[in-house]
């Protein structure tokens, strides 16, 4: 086979041969590093700009070489996902092997082409190394592995949401968006690198790496326990919530987001409502312990309140004002986004602990706030802001001029009321949309098209609408004319209004992101209408707390003045929610925890006086 | 006391000793160790001891994600560890259910080929060394180090190369690397006469390998013989050829055979075997401009990326022999357990005990080097 | 509403009669402690939750008269304008179109606003149109100065108006 026979037994001559080498030069290797290939796997650099400190490179790390160093005076940014802590390599025991870089999700780390460190003994210590953009031994070496769209491990699809088209949804209020199946929500799931930067994030500090990891584990009843450790209103933040997570989120720095609201709704919708219930009493005290609390405001901060106080084992009655409970998230929401019965269901958890909640029941009138006072340890209101900002602007006292959480109201009350046929909405945020998107649908039901016109001040890049909803009005049919300032409303000589007057914004901030407007007065446009609603803000009514009760509390620039508790200046007396945090459920149920624990300590020293 | 304790012992007579050969001794590979019992220069017996230096893989996989395991796998065996990250990633790939690229099967082959290259080079130095020529050494090392360069450039290490990962492979080939590969194959072609001259047709190797180690084809199969040792003693068995993966099965190459069985037959076999490989890698140079596509198929985040429950068999020749791993999920993310099985792990075992078993004191390192064996594969 | 305000034809005549800096300055400082006066009795007319806003109204008016005040005592008044006019503030014409409304006996924090803002409108023209009637001078400089600093506070008073109206409950 060989073409040296085994048999041949070979030459002494031949080896000789080799003596011609001494004719050639010899190899002389310089004693400078040579220079590495361009995918060399040396020392660790790293951009302190671009890492966010989330330690998925630690994570990865299989032979434990990377520490997650606190570095005093750099940002530390909940909301943004931005944490003081940078990696150190311990390089006694690294192995290059590049993973760290491949999985990072900002693309921050990065290997040198730099491969020579050594050091005496007293300096052992520089095997520990804290990496930066400078390099090993701050000398420019070049970047030698770091992160390309081949070898990158970070998996930057979101699983796509099935949501209904635009055309299968303008004509009713069912719900758009699917929800996960069982695979999407796994692959979904398994995305995360479980960072704890989302966390961080919410105001509730949800467990959302814990409950995404028991979802990709199929542990679902667990996703749901460990969601009812933080949120009773687990449905509706799994549906509306405004997931700061998500803006949070490491993956989000390069790719799409960890869906993690989808995530919370699919463990909620994968659950049947009595396991839940269940899941959700695990831990209530089991004996009563004579407390009394009154809590006025049956909405999320109300309501998170109530959940946690009854299953400590207090008496906690909730006093609405309203037909049904639910706050903000049934009378502001629109159904297309949150459907009822997923309010219910979560409201039913909760009653289901023992809360008692007395609808149509009005405080100040049907009962005063002096009463409960009398009749139960605590108190707490919880108003929310019902009531909507007007811009009286001229003419804007007009019968046909509206405020959106009015009519938001009535949509959910199923009250009739006067369908416009050309409406004009002023404002850019998520109630503006969502009185736009009602009556569009309202619309395409009654008159068979739709004609709603979204007039704001901002531009479109600065509306606090969520860009989703925008999108989906924009598909809808829905007009959207931005940089508008409305001056006044257009009354014909009969008295009808027929239109809404603004002015074209050239722009609304100055450098510094205040408010500075300017205005182009030739950009005047009169944009014609039967009927206009204003949704640019709400407000607190706090009439229920009477004069005197106004003049003895302390106040804080229009809110209710509370300690880092939720306790008003009034012993007996908290707050939470909306009227005291502004607008947003889950700040509003963080809110609801946090006096419930207050309620509950200072009841535990409180003598037994009723 | 126990009775044993108290029982006179019998000495051996004072004409037989005990040496030590190894863990530090430059006719073994790394830490190995021999402890052989010699009459006179006959050894009578030998016990092989694995060493501490590397060991315990196997068990550490198991503490390990999936991805993490690729790079621990090519430290498994130093001189050849491309066939260790190959075998591995295609063992999870086949639990996944993952299609590998055509490119990077392409490009598999190439590292394997590469790696087969650099290890053979690595045995005629050493198999050279251990009958007292240091030249070959030199040479076997340096023209290895030109193999490492275009490792370093295609995956950024010399020797562990961490290249291949589950899915395929981790860059892709840098601009005109094959045109580099080309170059350094026809340096190496043009370097086998050098070493024909100093080794393969030098008489005092050849005297001094003929006969020495020898075992016949039937105790090849008994004590489970794999690669090039197997070959050499007739049988052309090749796992590349006999049950191929990658692309091999698109590849012409010939078996070289021995019939011998002796440790000049081993070197024989190893010498046409490179000279196979470098037959492989022109049509590798050939063939893959023409191989477009992506270089890995999508993989799940590896900090959450469980495999199904099963079990899978996966092997690769290389350089040594038949390296496989058989590799259980129980449908987590890290192994259930991982069994490697390394050829050298019966080459320097029980091949090597029986070998030894008989031979002269100072033929032990040859035949030890002979088979070519990578001591921490042998304890895993 | 008594007092000889900014921005009335009583308050206009007022200012035409007077020819020297400090005799201006003198007048526009007794429109601020008017200002600050009125701020001050409407405090405790409104209710205590948006009673913050009215304070910060009479403690602003306060700052303008003791800057109006130290400016008159000085004797480098044309100075010190000329330094400030060079940078005149631009009316944003944001809340131009609201009514002026009737405060009434419990106002909101949203009229007292508009209310606020107007009352500046009114100033900043009324020294605009006093410095377009003045031949160029230090006369007509202090003018301009004046109405610069009634649009600061102006615009001031418009971002306020629009963190608590359009910004406040923009769920």
């Amino acid at each position: 086979m060989s073409d040296i026979d085994y048999k041949d037994r070979g030459s002494l001559l031949n080896p000789l041969k080799s003596w011609a080498f001494f004719g050639r030069p010899p190899v002389t290797e310089p004693l400078e590093p040579r220079a590495a290939s361009a995918n060399y796997r040396g020392f660790h650099v790293n951009d302190w700009e671009k890492c966010v400190g989330c330690s998925t490179c630690q994570k990865v790390c299989d032979n434990a070489a990377i520490t997650m160093v606190r570095i005093p005076g750099l940002p530390v940014d909940p909301v943004k996902g931005v944490r003081d802590e940078r990696p150190a390599i311990d390089y006694g025991r690294c192995c290059w092997c590049g993973l760290c870089v491949d999985i990072c999700p900002t693309g921050s780390l990065a290997l040198s082409r730099e491969y020579v460190h050594t050091c005496t003994e007293e300096q052992i210590s520089s095997y520990f190394v804290l990496p930066d953009s400078s390099g090993m031994h701050g000398k420019p070496f070049g970047l030698g592995w770091s992160k390309t769209a081949d070898a990158d491990l970070v998996d930057l699809g979101r699983q796509e949401m099935r949501e209904l088209e635009p055309e299968q949804r303008i004509g009713n209020f069912a719900e758009i968006v699917a929800g996960y199946d069982d695979q999407q929500a796994l692959l979904e799931a398994s995305r995360c690198v479980q960072c704890g930067m989302c966390h961080d994030a919410c105001p509730t500090h949800m467990h959302a790496p814990e409950y995404i990891r028991a979802i990709w584990q199929g542990q679902i009843e667990e996703a749901v326990r460990l969601i009812y450790e933080t949120n009773p209103f687990a449905h509706v933040c799994g549906r509306v919530c405004t997931r700061r997570c998500e803006d949070a989120c490491s993956i989000g720095k390069r790719g799409e987001p960890i869906a993690i609201r989808w995530l919370k709704r699919y463990a909620m919708d994968a659950v049947p409502h009595e396991r839940i219930k269940q899941i959700a009493a695990a831990g209530k005290a089991t004996t009563a312990s004579g407390r009394r609390v009154a809590i006025v405001g049956a909405g999320p901060a109300g309501l998170t309140a109530a959940f946690d106080l009854a299953k400590k084992g207090h008496a906690v009655t909730v006093f609405e004002a309203l037909a049904q409970p639910g706050g903000m998230t049934r009378w502001g929401i629109p159904e297309y986004r949150l459907p009822y019965d997923r309010i219910d269901r979560d409201i039913d958890v909760i009653r289901s602990v023992g809360v008692d909640i007395r609808c149509n029941v009005k405080i100040g009138q049907d009962i005063t706030l002096e009463e409960l006072r009398n009749t139960h340890d605590a108190v707490l209101i919880a108003l929310g802001l019902q009531q909507g900002r007007q811009t009286r602007i001229p003419h804007s006292e007009h019968e046909k001029v509206f405020r959106a959480v009015d009519l938001l109201n009535k949509i959910t009350a199923g009250e009739p009321f006067e369908l416009p046929h050309c409406a004009v909405v002023i404002g850019g945020g998520n109630v503006a949309m969502d009185i736009a998107r009602s009556l569009a649908r309202m619309q395409k039901q009654q008159y068979g098209q739709v004609d709603v016109v979204v007039t704001a001040l901002e531009d479109q890049q600065h509306f606090m609408a969520d860009p989703d909803e925008i999108k989906e009005a924009l598909e809808e049919g829905i007009v959207i004319r931005d940089n508008c300032g409305p001056q006044g409303c257009e009354i014909s000589a009969s008295g009808k209004l027929i239109g809404l007057k603004t002015w074209k914004v050239l722009s609304i901030f100055d450098e510094h992101n205040r408010f500075a407007p300017r205005y182009d007065q030739a950009g005047e446009t009169i944009h014609a209408c039967d009927t206009v609603i204003e949704a640019i803000g709400q407000f607190a009514d706090t009439s229920l707390l009477g004069d005197a009760l106004t003049e003895s509390l302390e106040w804080n620039r229009g809110r209710l003045k509370i300690d880092a508790a939720g306790r008003t200046s009034e012993s007996w007396l908290w707050a939470a929610g909306d009227m005291v945090s502004g607008p947003d459920v889950v700040t509003a149920v963080a809110d609801g925890h946090r006096v419930a624990a207050s309620i509950h300590e200072a009841m535990s020293v409180m003598e037994k006086t009723k | 006391m126990r009775p044993e304790n108290y029982q006179s012992v019998s000495q051996p007579p004072s004409n037989e000793f005990e040496l030590f050969y190894g863990p530090n001794h430059p006719g073994i590979e790394g830490n190995y160790a021999l402890k052989v019992r010699v009459h006179g220069d006959e050894v009578t017996s030998a016990r092989a001891d694995g060493g501490y230096l590397h060991r315990g893989f196997e068990k550490l996989m198991e503490g390990r994600l999936w991805i993490q395991n690729i790079a621990l796998v090519p430290r498994i065996c130093v001189p050849d560890p491309v066939p260790m990250e190959v075998c591995y990633s295609l063992a999870v790939e086949e639990l996944g259910g993952i299609e590998v690229p055509l490119r990077a099967q392409w490009i598999r082959v190439m590292q394997l080929e590469l790696s087969r290259i650099a290890a053979h080079l690595f045995f005629f130095g050493g198999h050279a060394a251990t009958t007292g020529m240091y030249t070959p050494m030199f040479w076997g090392i340096t023209d290895r180090d030109l193999i490492l360069d275009l490792f370093e450039e295609l995956s950024g290490g010399r020797v562990y190369h961490i290249y291949n990962i589950p899915g395929g492979v981790r860059r892709d080939l840098p601009p005109g690397y094959l045109e580099r590969v080309s170059k350094t194959l026809d340096y190496l072609e043009s370097r086998l006469p050098d070493y024909d001259n100093l080794l393969f047709t030098n008489k005092v190797f050849v005297h001094r390998a003929t006969g020495i180690g020898a075992m016949t084809q039937e105790q090849a199969l008994e004590w489970g013989v794999t690669g090039p040792n197997l070959r050499a003693t007739g049988l052309a068995f090749d796992v590349r050829r006999d049950d191929p993966y990658l692309v091999y099965d698109q590849l012409d190459f010939d078996i070289p055979v021995e019939a011998a069985g002796d440790a000049w037959a081993r070197s024989l076999v190893r010498r046409s075997e490179l000279k196979e490989s470098l037959r492989i890698l022109r049509q590798v140079v050939a063939k893959l401009p023409h191989i477009g596509g992506a270089i890995r198929a999508p993989i799940p985040n590896p900090l959450a990326w469980n495999l199904p429950a099963g079990d899978v068999y996966t092997r690769v020749e290389s350089s040594k022999g038949e390296l496989a791993y058989y590799v259980v999920s129980n449908g987590g993310d890290k192994p259930y357990r991982v069994h490697v099985r390394g050829p050298s792990a019966m080459h320097a075992v029980q091949v090597l005990e029986h070998l030894a078993t008989g031979a002269r004191i100072e033929d032990v390192a040859q035949i030890m080097f002979s088979l070519d064996a990578c001591p921490p594969e042998v304890d895993r | 509403m008594t007092q000889s305000v900014e921005g009335t034809a009583h308050g206009i005549e007022r200012l035409r009669g007077k020819t020297t800096l400090r005799e201006i300055l003198e007048v526009a400082t007794s429109f601020e402690a008017s200002a600050r006066d009125f701020y001050a009795g409407l405090i405790p007319k409104v209710s205590k939750r948006i009673r913050y806003l009215v304070e910060e109204l009479a403690a602003e008016e306060q700052v303008h008269y003791d800057l109006f005040g130290a400016l008159a005592q000085r004797g480098d008044i044309s100075e010190q304008i000329q330094a400030e006019i060079e940078r005149p503030a631009n009316d944003s014409q944001f809340s131009d179109c609201l009514h002026l409304p009737n405060l009434g006996e419990q106002p909101d924090d949203q009229a007292v606003l508009q209310y606020a803002m107007g009352r500046e409108h009114a100033a900043m023209r009324h020294y605009e149109e006093l410095a377009q009637t003045t031949p160029p001078g230090p006369i007509r400089d202090l003018f301009q100065y004046l109405a610069s600093e009634e649009t600061k506070h102006k615009l001031e008073l418009e971002k306020i108006y629009y963190a608590t109206v359009h910004r406040g409950g923009g769920v």
